[in-house]
């Protein structure tokens, strides 16, 4: 039994709100929180420090509100999808009629990792869709770059309002064409330079030596190491599913390591390919998904030279 | 040619069991020649398992033809082949010498599939017992009068050789068998084969792998492993220093395979 907007709603209601100020956070988080509490649904915040705090002082001692930490939920995309899924499944396996989440992403995220996020957000509609959630994801106005909201606009069904009303987004685009776009990333500016090591066809063993050569002590042991996987698995994907000559390509920066993997295929069908981990094992999707949670960033998108996939380790907001 | 020269510098504290991929009689000769000159320096009877007897060398090795020591041309039963040998390191301790070092070429004995399939059963069997025993090995194997593939299935059974991955006997207490090198999409299916020729039978319901050498292994090889865990009614016990390992074994929700991270 689901209540409030989402009643009678089969699967995921995921609607954003946009606030240009604290107040009009509350005013749509409140009744939202309030209203989930009431009808004994489990009721999360997955906000930053600021808003939590905002939030919860504004809420009734012992609400019954749940506070998740925003920072841990939003480190990747394919992290939060898989901690989301989780604790949904959990929630119902206990009985759960409905869960309501609202969450906000860091201010990070809207810097050269925001096409990740972006996927994230489209991506969720089809990957939270077998559970009775409602989530709000709210987006300040005042900090957030114009080109991230219209990206909100197209990966958001409908908006939140002031005083429970919601508003069908126009711009709302189905996942699958969504993800289906080309999304290059931002391109980070060691790449404007010769890269530190280039290897055409390396087999994975290579790749993993490549990124080991151009770990300089710049990034910690552990983030190498996953950066090792992430290259491993992108070049055995290109090899098995891809098309040679497959071209590997590692930058090594003073805070960061830049890896591309280049082949000459198509890149992977399904569109929520890296985000989700793939039902059909038989065409590279657990490692590419295994990849995004491996890195601070990964990209894909077809060019020139075929299908070309994007990795870093360490820092992402150079340039 | 030393016989350390072999390793890829992951082997676990080695027990002398070389692999020596070689190309052509030359070869052998002078490893094996190194091999037993070590094996004498140290006090050790020394056997040359081969069709021929060295000539020039300065001292005069056991020679034991092939056929007086495998069963030539058919497939040998491992069990039987590692008591030969058992037995014979029992002699030559009697005898005073402080253990038994052999050289062979092994290339006539693993030349069809079945055989090959014994051989590297028994390599794996006699491995374990060299690895507590005073009895050491380097065998021979002539890529060019074998075929394709056949070194390589091989190679990855002996704790000294250029395996990319070793399957290997663990040393005492630390578990059924030891895991080094790396393991990936291309040598993944090596491992599969060595790991059921191997017949780890897991005590205590846990399958324990030493893998404090082991330089990388991936999510497949993972799956893979704990499926083996779970179809025999154990699980898998990796000990590895690898983080990422530990990361993705997480990630994969496995449920036969623990991977426990070494320090």
């Amino acid at each position: 039994m689901r209540t409030g907007a989402a009643a009678g709603h089969t699967g995921y209601f995921h609607a954003a709100v946009q606030y240009a100020s604290d107040d009009e956070l509350l005013a749509v988080t409140l009744p939202f929180l309030l209203g989930g509490v009431a009808a004994g649904e489990p009721t999360f915040v997955a906000f930053g420090e600021r808003t939590a705090g905002l939030v919860r002082s504004a809420l009734p001692r012992d609400s019954g509100v749940q506070f998740l930490t925003g920072g841990a939920v939003y480190a990747r995309p394919a992290g939060a999808i898989r901690a989301y899924r989780k604790l949904l499944a959990e929630q119902v396996a206990a009985g759960a009629g409905q869960i309501r989440i609202i969450g906000e992403l860091p201010v990070a995220a809207f810097g050269n990792t925001w096409d990740w996020w972006a996927r994230y957000e489209s991506a969720i509609n089809h990957a939270y869709d077998d559970f009775p959630l409602w989530s709000m994801c709210a987006y300040d106005s005042r900090i957030t770059p114009e080109p991230v909201l219209a990206d909100v606009a197209r990966t958001h069904p409908r908006f939140a309002l002031p005083g429970g009303a919601h508003a069908g987004s126009p711009a709302y685009l189905d996942p699958r064409d969504y993800l289906s776009e080309s999304r290059p990333p931002a391109p980070d500016p060691l790449q404007a330079g010769p890269p530190t090591v280039e290897l055409a066809d390396p087999t994975p063993g290579e790749a993993r030596q490549a990124v080991h050569a151009a770990d300089r002590g710049q990034l910690p042991a552990s983030d190498v190491d996953d950066l090792v996987v992430a290259v491993s698995e992108t070049v055995t994907n290109a090899m098995r599913y891809g098309g040679r000559p497959v071209c590997l390509r590692v930058w090594s920066g003073a805070d960061r390591i830049v890896v591309t993997v280049t082949d000459r295929g198509a890149g992977p069908q399904d569109p929520f390919a890296g985000l989700l981990p793939a039902r059909d094992q038989a065409t590279g999707g657990r490692g590419l998904w295994i990849t995004h949670q491996s890195c601070n960033h990964v990209a894909a998108c077809g060019d020139d030279e075929g299908w070309t996939i994007r990795m870093i380790a360490g820092n992402t907001e150079a340039g | 040619m030393a016989s350390s020269g072999q390793t890829g510098g992951h082997a676990p504290p080695p027990h002398d069991h070389v692999c020596l991929d070689y190309a052509g009689p030359a070869a052998f000769e002078a490893a094996a020649y190194d091999f037993l000159a070590a094996g004498r320096a140290a006090g050790e009877q020394v056997w040359l398992v081969a069709g021929w007897s060295p000539r020039d060398w300065d001292f005069e090795p056991v020679v034991v033809p092939v056929s007086d020591h495998y069963p030539e041309g058919a497939a040998i039963e491992p069990a039987a082949g590692v008591a030969a040998y058992a037995r014979a390191t029992e002699r030559a301790i009697a005898e005073g010498y402080t253990g038994l070092r052999v050289a062979a070429d092994a290339t006539p004995l693993v030349r069809t599939p079945v055989q090959l399939d014994a051989f590297a059963r028994y390599e794996i069997q006699v491995d374990r017992y060299m690895r507590d025993h005073p009895f050491t090995a380097m065998c021979g194997y002539d890529r060019a009068r074998l075929p394709d593939g056949t070194v390589e299935q091989l190679a990855c059974l002996h704790p000294v050789s250029g395996a990319p991955f070793r399957l290997i006997a663990a040393p005492p207490g630390r578990g059924d068998a030891a895991l080094a090198g790396e393991v990936d999409e291309t040598t993944r299916p090596l491992f599969l084969q060595a790991l059921r020729r191997a017949e780890l039978r897991p005590a205590g319901g846990e399958l324990v792998l030493d893998a404090g050498e082991l330089g990388f292994i991936d999510h497949n090889t993972l799956l893979h492993l704990d499926a083996h865990a779970r179809e025999l009614g154990a699980t898998a016990v990796l000990r590895t220093r690898l983080s990422a390992a530990a990361r993705l074994a997480s990630l994969l929700e496995l449920t036969a395979l623990r991977v426990e991270q070494m320090a």
